[in-house]
């Protein structure tokens, strides 16, 4: 066990680097992009937050889910509901959107995550499946698949006032939320409740029988990968103006998986290279060729045959021996 | 009536996920899109020789030959880890839908009914179509029994289901079990798809909700209890057929839906698994 903390540490301690670097190459990007690649990179953005609270599920846990476009779908709708009926400003309406992905994953996390790996696979993607089903066909609530379009009211921090509208702001509302959510999952990581999350990845038995509660751990990490999610959705949906019921589509499933894969599981940074590279894929093969997922399913079976570690992970386990 | 009848095809493709599944620890995302080209074979069948039956035939035939390498080379390695196999179905199942797409196209289309005569069943007209359905498939399923609880084979298969390491041991050739397993539910499914066909409409998306309605059957009945799932697709499509008459198709989802989870609640390993 002390040989296991102590890697796992190990393991921690390598991105910090990279997570410094990355932030501030963004920080500068922001500065010299041009318009439209800055619109991309802040997608990205917001991507890489879904990813990295999908990667404290999967990654830290090893709870494969297919459920997270729920949480994506519910905290997308959390805010276009809160600045619709309830006019709301921008900052509340994350927190609407916070709650409403805290309330999806507490009840899907309460069903699903007692059970064993396969029917927790399976019940998660039936969840997103109804779900969606639902959000197509409540089009007097959703909007459907045309969406319900969205007027953003200003954000003022004290003396200054800031217009969503403007891409520059746009950015680093964005990035800072980045930061952020990387700062809250890192530290968390780093924490006693992170250690165990990981021991319950290794060995789900012997912390069960070092007498932890192996369901509430889970839980916990379910819960807090689903607000994280939401808080992606939310912002996703502020920076397009708008939601719709594509928020909960598959895509959003299987998409997180992709990128932690890629990027390497349980490193909460890793994912952001699965973001950058799956991103530009998907930008310039879709406009080059149509059935670019057919590419798309070959490097999913490509990536699973060759490593489960990623790329971080490999860089990482590389630097450890 | 037609509940019944759709709960029978149900059977056929949730009968194969869960032999996948039981023999092979194969979370199978791609099942419906098996369906899907079992339908969409059969389309072209009907287009190049005319003759629908023709089908039952040739749709078996194409996907043996595909599915045995597929199961061999690109799913062996991720066997038991059902995480992993769930996420490389999910790639065939992309991989499949978007061949389908490239190839037959985006819209929906039918397929003349191939027995174009109809019964009069209690004052009521019924297309005769159906009838067929049902009794293909109860033959199906009969055939599938008599296979897997009256010969060596099937001993050899439910051996391997019930513990694949020591069916091994015996000496049983597991490899060969695999790849039996992994075509036989992979033909049931494109059978489920060939006779669905002429009811349905052909699409190239339609394996996805079947796969909803199979998982959602498969859970109910028990995850690999072959037993559960007949049932649980028998009176779980009757249900929805009842509740459709009264609710609307979405409705009646959701109601399916709600069933599950309370079944779960209770009995979190499904309803027929000791």
């Amino acid at each position: 066990m002390d040989i296991r903390s102590e890697n796992v540490a190990g393991r921690r301690e390598t991105p910090t680097y990279f997570v410094i670097i990355f932030l501030l190459l963004l920080v500068l990007m922001g500065m010299v992009l041009p318009k439209g690649a800055r619109s991309l990179v802040t997608h990205m953005m917001i991507f890489c937050i879904l990813a990295m609270g999908y990667d404290v599920c999967f990654g830290l846990t090893n709870q494969c889910s297919l459920g997270h476009a729920v949480f994506f779908g519910g905290g997308a709708y959390g805010v276009v509901f809160s600045i619709l009926h309830l006019k709301v400003g921008v900052l509340p309406s994350i927190f609407f959107s916070l709650g409403a992905g805290f309330i999806l994953a507490v009840i899907v996390g309460l069903i699903s995550v007692r059970l064993t790996e396969a029917y927790f696979v399976i019940i998660t993607a039936i969840f997103f499946a109804v779900f969606h089903l639902l959000a197509m066909d409540l089009t007097w609530l959703t909007g459907g698949d045309d969406g319900l379009s969205l007027k953003l009211p200003s954000v003022s921090l004290g003396s200054v006032t800031l217009s969503l509208y403007h891409p520059m702001v746009n950015y680093y509302f964005v990035l800072t939320f980045l930061a952020i959510s990387y700062l809250i999952l890192n530290r968390m990581a780093r924490s006693p409740m992170g250690k165990i999350f990981v021991s319950i990845r290794e060995n789900e038995k012997r912390v069960q029988f070092l007498g932890y509660n192996v369901f509430r751990y889970k839980l916990m990490a379910f819960i807090v990968s689903g607000v994280f999610s939401a808080l992606s959705g939310g912002l996703y949906a502020l920076t397009l103006r708008y939601g719709s019921a594509d928020f909960f589509s598959f895509h959003w499933s299987i998409m997180p998986i992709v990128w932690c894969l890629i990027g390497g599981l349980g490193t909460l940074a890793g994912p952001w290279i699965g973001v950058v590279i799956m991103s530009l894929f998907q930008y310039y093969v879709s406009a080059w060729w149509t059935y670019y997922l057919i590419l798309f399913g070959i490097i999913i079976l490509l990536i699973l045959r060759i490593s489960r570690k990623g790329i971080l992970g490999y860089v990482i386990s590389r630097r450890l021996n | 009536m037609n509940g019944l009848i759709w709960g029978l095809i149900i059977a056929l493709i949730a009968l194969g996920l869960s032999l996948i599944f039981g023999v092979m620890g194969i979370v199978n995302m791609a099942h419906g899109d098996i369906y899907m080209a079992g339908a969409v074979l059969s389309f072209y069948v009907v287009g190049m020789f005319g003759n629908f039956w023709l089908s039952l035939i040739l749709v078996p035939a194409f996907i043996i030959l595909v599915s045995a390498p597929v199961e061999r080379f690109v799913l062996r390695p991720y066997e038991g880890h059902h995480s992993s196999t769930m996420i490389a179905t999910v790639g065939i199942s992309f991989i499949i839908q978007q061949i389908a797409l490239g190839t037959y196209g985006g819209i929906p289309k039918k397929i003349t009914n191939p027995w174009p005569v109809s019964f009069n069943f209690l004052g009521v007209d019924y297309p005769g179509y159906r009838f067929l359905v049902a009794c293909i498939s109860i033959l199906i399923l009969l055939g599938l029994w008599l296979f897997l609880y009256k010969t060596s084979y099937g001993i050899l298969l439910r051996a391997s289901m019930q513990d694949r390491e020591m069916a091994g041991a015996m000496g049983i050739d597991v490899n060969k079990v695999l790849i039996t397993t992994f075509v036989i539910g992979s033909v049931l499914a494109a059978v489920g798809g060939v006779l669905a066909a002429p009811i349905n409409q052909v699409f190239y998306l339609m394996g996805n909700d079947v796969i909803l309605l199979s998982f959602i059957v498969v859970i109910i009945g028990g995850l690999g209890s072959l037993k559960g799932t007949l049932i649980a697709a028998l009176s779980l499509c009757s249900l929805e057929g009842v509740l459709a008459s009264v609710l609307t198709p979405i409705q009646a989802k959701a109601a399916i839906f709600v069933i599950m989870i309370m079944v779960l609640i209770r009995r979190p390993k499904g309803l027929f698994t000791e």
